[in-house]
């Protein structure tokens, strides 16, 4: 028997100590649970934390221990904002929110979950606070209007809006120096954009326009990229219950008659035609064949790299940060221009609800809301706004001007969006480039835009969530390849129709009607 | 000769089987048989597939940017950039997660082989009224799972254990599917040399520590190099436990690094990385260690391997 | 030499026999009689201590959180607190036109993938067995080790690379048919060939790591079984498909059963990283997973996901009982539930 132990080789290391310290490590670990402290040390005072969105900044630790110092000068406790990647932020955030989890502000919106979070009681609702007269700051650099455009159905305010401008439009990006080239005389209008497209296409070997799937870039709300009408007359939003389900089309006079007899996207002309110039644009490659299954990364590293003529932007500011340096570096001489297309320009006044993309919500399960009040209020001061935002002026930025930063270190990308975004207190990146600022600035103005009749309808989906989970899932199956040009309009349409039909589309669409015309009537 | 229930092993005494063996092999060598030239072509072509996309990814993540969204990927490295890698590379981050990933590498998979080879034996020495109870109660986890919400109330709350490194490595400790291969080894394990065991009056833990143990060399340096793997790649329980940005393990740092860069697509805030190399520069950082530890494990399982060669 | 043949005799055959009466024959510790445990130690309680109670911690203490897909789950409420709500969270995906066809998909693709990822395990193992020379053969195990740690995101650019080319149009694989004056396909915009190529994908993502385990398998067989082929003078081949490969039995059955219990599940990771949102690939490619993930994304609902995730496992329960009872009847000896 020794001899068939030895043979195996009893010498080697897997022993019984191995193995032991295996399970003592087990023990270890039991007692290290044991004594671990519920959330790391913290030293002396109160310290708060928040739910950000994103990647650690670069040199956060350096910039928090700044905020920190003066936080704790200012209002006697420290913040700890915990980061969450973006792809988990939705549901990482819910997750926080049902363990009861302590921390005071979060992120959220009607794209992410706020409409489940305010429908459980998670939210605290902030009128109270705002009306007490205590955070002046707060009060002071966000518009009225702000907070009246984001008032939810039940007559309240949830949320903080974090946005740099009245109104995010849809529009292009496109390389300045190919515009040069092709289209001398300047893209002013739908036509002159379609022309410079064809132009590239044929001259230069380069797709027109590069972005992935998006109902808004066919159907615009109230521009989009592909969608002719919408520069025309910017003056329609369609009605949804969520973005990625089925939009509907509500009727024009629906302010004066009350009634709002929204119909599905399909039935608006405007939108069907938009559909068949994809099509075409598809099939002539004027966009790029990949929009079903491309991420936005790629794509955007494709414009980046000089591989496309136009690609998509919204006014917030972020057209020229985000492309300028690394398509320089890959097409030396290459130059950026922000195209909106308006057949009016400046003065188009397009449609806007309003409704913020992003809203700093109050968790109603925390310690202490007062704080998370406080906490909003003293982001809204400029010194310490900038302080957060671009870092410590000298090491990390640089004023330039009044209202724009040059970054000259390595911080960046803290989500003010998430905290801190205030219209008034925004610096621009230094190189913005023209044609962005003049829009940009435009979109700062609430009166460059015209109140939706349907600025905050928010619809409810209580009635008909399991119609709605299932048409979300046919408008992905049929309704995205027909965004994306992929397939034959008329072909891929009756795809469609025919799944939302059996989804249960006509009682979404009764129940949307019911909404929207009880939401006119109290107006 | 007589054959056995579970059929893996049949032996002769070992003394006999010595000699031979190794004559045949070293008579064979010369002249090499069918099946085998068709298994180094085999080997080797679909070693060729696994390699090309793998030299691609070294390759692409040592490209320039703008070459690799033209064309998506890159057979050499021209022209050639390191940005990929000085972006990961940028502050101390990344070197210091590969702190947190070798702990929880090293302790977990210490943790894991040590309590699954422990069930996986019970499971396999048959007996009716503890052996047959136990599998079921092991694969059980395997087909229905609690959630999200639970585990992580359970975690945070109960145990307390958030941005401790053992709230990603005890959740994943017991993998069912390793205890069953496991189990299929050891029952593998003659019954003779473990009842002359029993004989000379071997309680059962003797014979688990001084037999089966050494005698399984091979399924558990897979078990563990499974475990390590898992533990290694492991993010998304980090994810959701440690918050504490110093004590990221390394997969939830390049997780975090790529989503933010992909996003920075979508939000138009400042960025000014390579996002198609980053990705490939990733999986290389990711692969190496590992790769480079993969031989430790290797040489349990490829000792001896030929047919019919010996042992002794 | 024929393979060994099974053996059916009463295990406790070897009760009495101890080592030195049956060193020419091996029995398996799973037929040792219970004599030894009972009023002898509780050695095999500690082993089994560490995991059974990780187990009843972290897999049976969670399960508890399975209540919630009979809740209308609300946030505040938590786990235990939101409204009973019956079966309703089950109705969203059953009432659905599609449940059919993803139902479908789902067992159709996972059958797929399991055949074609333990097929090539074994052909793979079998093969590397071949392989002489220490360094040759490590190389070789090394190389197609690797696939497994490249992530899906990475598959999925590479795919792109392969098949799409840029903004879509062109691709490698179409460069190659274009060669031969074949004409282009638009690939992400065919649902046909997108079974095979997931398999493809996953044969050489698994490959590699099926056959790690059957490479183990075929190191604890004791040389002395290939004796008597050596001696009758055997090819290699010979020896391998009738002495090493039924010998992989064992194994195999039992990955086989574990992979029963879980043909309810899609594979979420590879299907959704490769074919996302392209809906015009559903139609063979939408399993269950990838289906509810897009349907409630936009309002993240625990009550259904949890709702169906017990589906999954239900009906997974089911098909390992069957699959126990069959393997009972006629494969006793490679059962392990």
């Amino acid at each position: 028997m020794a001899q068939l132990i030895d043979a195996a080789g009893l010498s080697l290391p897997i022993s019984r100590r191995g193995f032991l310290a295996g399970t003592g490590g087990l023990l270890a670990a039991a007692t290290l649970a044991a004594c671990a402290p519920g959330s790391g040390g913290q030293s002396a005072g109160t310290s708060y934390g928040l739910l950000l969105p994103g990647d650690v900044p670069a040199q956060w630790d350096r910039v928090r221990a700044a905020v920190n110092a003066k936080l704790k000068a200012d209002l006697g406790f420290e913040f700890k904002p915990e980061f969450i990647n973006w792809t988990n932020y939705g549901s990482q955030s819910l997750l926080k929110f049902t363990a009861q989890e302590n921390f005071q502000t979060a992120l959220s919106a009607r794209w992410l979950n706020i409409a489940q979070l305010i429908e459980s009681g998670a939210l605290q609702p902030l009128d109270d606070a705002l009306a007490s007269g205590k955070y002046t700051n707060l009060t002071a650099t966000v518009d009225q209007s702000a907070f009246d455009a984001n008032r939810w159905p039940d007559g309240s305010v949830y949320g903080v809006p974090a946005v740099n401008s009245a109104a995010r439009i849809h529009h292009l990006i496109a390389r300045g120096d190919l515009a040069d080239k092709h289209a001398p005389g300047g893209i002013e209008t739908f036509d002159q954009l379609e022309k410079f497209w064809y132009d590239v296409v044929q001259k230069e070997g380069l797709p027109g326009y590069v972005n992935r799937n998006s109902p808004f870039d066919v159907l615009g709300a109230p521009t989009g990229a592909l969608y002719a009408q919408g520069w025309e007359t910017p003056d329609l939003l369609p009605l949804y219950f969520s973005s990625d389900s089925l939009l509907f089309v509500p009727a024009k006079d629906a302010a004066t008659t009350g009634s709002a007899d929204a119909v599905p996207f399909w039935e608006h002309e405007p939108y069907l035609e938009s559909l068949h110039r994809v099509r075409k644009y598809y099939e002539d490659g004027i966009i790029n064949a990949d929009r079903l299954n491309a991420d936005p990364a790629t794509l955007k590293a494709l414009f980046d790299g000089g591989g496309a003529a136009t690609c998509w932007g919204i006014s917030d500011g972020g057209d020229t940060s985000s492309h300028l340096d690394l398509l320089e570096k890959a097409v030396p001489g290459a130059g950026l221009v922000s195209l909106l297309p308006f057949r009016d320009g400046l003065s188009a006044k397009p449609n806007q609800t309003f409704q913020a993309d992003n809203l700093v919500v109050v968790n109603a399960g925390a310690a202490n809301a007062d704080a998370a009040m406080q906490l909003l209020d003293w982001v809204s001061i400029k010194e310490n706004h900038d302080l957060l935002q671009y870092g410590e002026e000298g090491t990390d930025w640089k004023a330039v001007g009044d209202d724009a930063y040059e970054p000259i270190g390595d911080y960046a990308n803290f989500p003010g969006f998430a905290l801190s975004w205030r219209i008034p207190l925004e610096r621009t990146y230094s190189r913005m480039t023209e044609s962005e600022a003049t829009w940009f600035d435009w979109s700062k103005k609430y009166e460059n835009f015209t109140l939706d009749p349907f600025a905050s309808f928010i619809p409810d989906l209580a009635a008909i969530e399991t119609e709605h989970a299932q048409i979300t899932a046919a408008v992905t199956e049929f309704g995205n390849p027909l965004f994306a040009g992929a397939v034959p309009v008329e072909e891929g349409l009756d795809k469609l129709k025919k799944a939302v039909d059996q989804a249960g589309l006509a009682k979404v669409q009764e129940e949307l009607n019911k909404q929207a015309d009880a939401y006119l009537s109290s107006k | 000769m007589t054959a056995t229930e579970t059929a893996p092993i049949r032996t002769t005494p070992p003394s006999a089987a010595a000699a031979r063996p190794h004559d045949a092999r070293r008579r064979r060598r010369h002249r090499p048989e069918p099946f085998t030239i068709a298994s180094y072509l085999g080997v080797g072509a679909f070693g060729l597939v696994c390699l090309i996309p793998f030299w691609m990814v070294i390759a692409g993540s040592l490209t320039a940017e703008s070459v690799l969204s033209q064309r998506g990927y890159s057979f050499w490295p021209d022209p050639f950039s390191v940005d990929a890698y000085a972006t990961i590379f940028a502050g101390s981050r990344v070197w210091l997660s590969y702190g947190a990933t070798i702990f929880i590498t090293v302790v977990g998979t210490a943790i894991a082989v040590a309590s699954t080879s422990g069930i996986a034996w019970v499971i396999a020495r048959g007996l009716p009224w503890l052996s047959k109870p136990l599998a079921v109660f092991t694969y059980i986890p395997m087909l229905f799972t609690g959630g999200l919400v639970p585990m992580y109330i359970l975690i945070t709350q109960v145990l307390q254990l958030r941005n401790s490194w053992f709230a990603v490595i005890l959740p994943l400790v017991i993998a069912p599917f390793l205890v069953f291969v496991q189990v299929s080894f050891f029952r593998g394990t003659p019954q003779e040399i473990l009842d002359a065991a029993r004989i000379d009056g071997a309680g059962e833990l003797r014979v688990f520590f001084q037999i089966v143990l050494p005698l399984s060399k091979p399924v558990i340096a897979v078990i563990a190099l499974f475990y390590a793997v898992t533990f290694w790649n492991e993010w998304f329980h980090a994810l959701l436990f440690i918050s504490e940005p110093a004590k990221y393990p390394l997969q939830l740092v390049l997780q975090n690094l790529i989503t933010s860069v992909a996003n920075a697509a979508d939000l138009g805030t400042t960025t000014a990385a390579p996002v198609y190399a980053i990705r490939l520069a990733m999986t290389v950082i990711t692969i190496g260690p590992i790769l480079l530890a993969y031989p430790f494990a290797q040489r349990y399982f490829v000792k001896g391997l030929t047919l019919g060669a010996s042992k002794g | 030499m024929e393979p060994p043949e099974h053996d059916t005799t009463s295990p406790l055959r070897l009760r009495t026999g101890g080592g030195e009466t049956d060193t020419a024959r091996q029995t398996p510790a799973k037929a040792k009689a219970p004599r030894s445990w009972r009023g002898r130690d509780y050695g095999l309680v500690i082993l089994a201590a560490p995991a059974v109670i990780l187990l009843v911690i972290f897999s049976y203490g969670p399960m508890a959180g399975l209540v919630v897909a009979f809740q209308d789950f609300n946030v505040a409420d938590g786990v235990f607190g939101s409204p009973w709500a019956g079966f309703k969270n089950f109705e969203f995906f059953f009432t659905s036109g599609n449940a059919g066809r993803i139902m479908w998909n789902t067992l159709f693709l996972n059958v797929l993938f399991l055949a074609a990822t333990l097929g090539a395990g074994v052909v793979l193992a079998l093969m590397l067995n071949e392989i002489r020379g220490r360094v040759t053969k490590r190389f070789f195990q090394s190389v197609i080790f690797v696939p497994y740690f490249v992530s899906p995101i990475v598959v999925s650019i590479f795919l792109q690379a392969f098949l799409a080319g840029p903004g879509g149009r062109g691709g490698l694989v179409n460069d190659f048919l274009g060669m031969f004056a074949l004409p282009e396909l638009s690939w992400y915009t065919e649902p046909g060939p997108w079974p095979w190529i997931l398999t493809v994908v996953k044969v050489w993502q698994l490959g590699g790591y099926m056959s790690v385990i059957f490479l183990a398998a075929i190191t604890s067989i004791p040389e002395e079984v290939y004796e008597a082929g050596v001696i009758d003078g055997a090819s290699r081949a010979q020896m391998a498909f009738r002495i090493t490969v039924p010998l992989l039995k064992p194994t195999a059955a039992i990955l086989l059963v574990l992979g029963v219990g879980r043909i309810f599940y899609g594979d979420f990771g590879t299907i959704y990283a490769i074919v996302g949102d392209n809906g015009t690939l559903f139609a063979t490619t939408d399993v269950i997973d990838t289906y509810v993930f897009r349907a409630l994304r936009t309002f993240g609902d625990f009550g259904t996901t949890a709702a169906i995730g017990l589906f999954q496992s239900v009906v997974g329960f089911v098909l390992v009982v069957i699959a126990t009872l069959v393997q009972r009847r006629y494969a006793r000896e490679t059962s392990i539930l």
